[in-house]
């Protein structure tokens, strides 16, 4: 008769209870940024709250190889951007067909240090208007900026979320910002906010 | 340092994301500088109004409790 296999020393699962506290501590109390970065992703909020619900799943059946303690937002984040790049993606918005590399911003301080130095300008966009100017940004931008500059991640951090290199989320990010600046910047001029250089 | 190094590293800078060393040299070239400073300033406060104006949003009420129900069961 055939030896039967070790039996494996019986496993000792995390309380219910226990998960549940601990996932709620350290992981529900994200759900605001899961829910910003989700929208900014999606461009609109029945695909964010989808995402979020679908991150939230997908984080608490994963919960116990999370190592607790350590950064559950990045982790959190890059469960949140896997899903909305395999499945959410195809159908809201496509992936940019334009090389980003090629687009060359410019720095809006020069154009106003004249004018409005202090950027006096910025105080009177409102937030859906700079909203609407980062849904405009190509999304390696997007992504990289509302991670850095809404979220408040390392380049570290991002990187890890992003899988790039550090140095391809600080090239990122400074593009990122100046073309957000000089959308908000254009936007500004043709609202009279500012006189700016004529063209 | 010079300006375009300077102007260069201000992202990096206020995001504090540069080495002990290069850091110190920014805020040497900042406070010998008044233009780069200008800018300096500029720049930290695009990126104070952008948070301000970005952050006001949460996560609906009713998507927390869609949330809660679909993991508790509640």
């Amino acid at each position: 008769m055939a030896k039967s296999p070790p039996v494996p020393p019986p496993s000792s699962p995390v309380p219910l209870d226990e998960k549940r506290a601990s996932f709620e501590r350290e992981a529900l109390v994200h759900l605001d940024v899961l829910y910003r970065v989700a929208l900014r992703l999606t461009g609109n909020p029945a695909d964010a709250d989808d995402l979020v619900q679908e991150t939230m799943l997908k984080a608490y059946r994963a919960w116990d190889q999370y190592e607790k303690g350590t950064n559950a937002k990045a982790w959190m984040l890059t469960i949140l951007r896997h899903a909305f790049i395999n499945e959410y993606r195809r159908r809201t918005r496509h992936p940019e067909t334009v090389d980003v590399d090629s687009i060359e911003p410019y720095a809006v301080f020069p154009e106003v240090q004249d004018e409005d130095p202090q950027g006096a300008f910025f105080d009177r966009i409102v937030d859906d208007e700079v909203l609407r100017a980062i849904d405009q940004l190509p999304e390696v931008f997007r992504e990289t900026l509302v991670l850095s500059d809404v979220e408040g991640m390392s380049y570290q951090e991002i990187a890890g979320i992003l899988e790039v290199p550090v140095g391809t989320v600080k090239s990122r990010l400074f593009r990122a910002r100046q073309l957000l600046q000089g959308k908000l910047y254009d936007y500004a001029v043709e609202m009279g906010y500012i006189k700016g250089t004529p063209a | 340092m010079n300006c375009r190094e300077c102007v260069e590293h201000l992202y990096e800078f206020l995001d504090r994301e540069l080495t002990p060393e290069l850091e110190q040299e920014i805020r040497a070239h900042l406070e010998d500088c008044p233009p780069c400073e200008e800018q300096y300033d500029f720049e930290e406060l695009f990126l104070k109004f952008l948070r301000a104006r970005c952050r006001t949003q949460g996560a609906p009420a009713e998507l927390k409790k869609r949330v809660l129900r679909e993991l508790f069961g509640e």
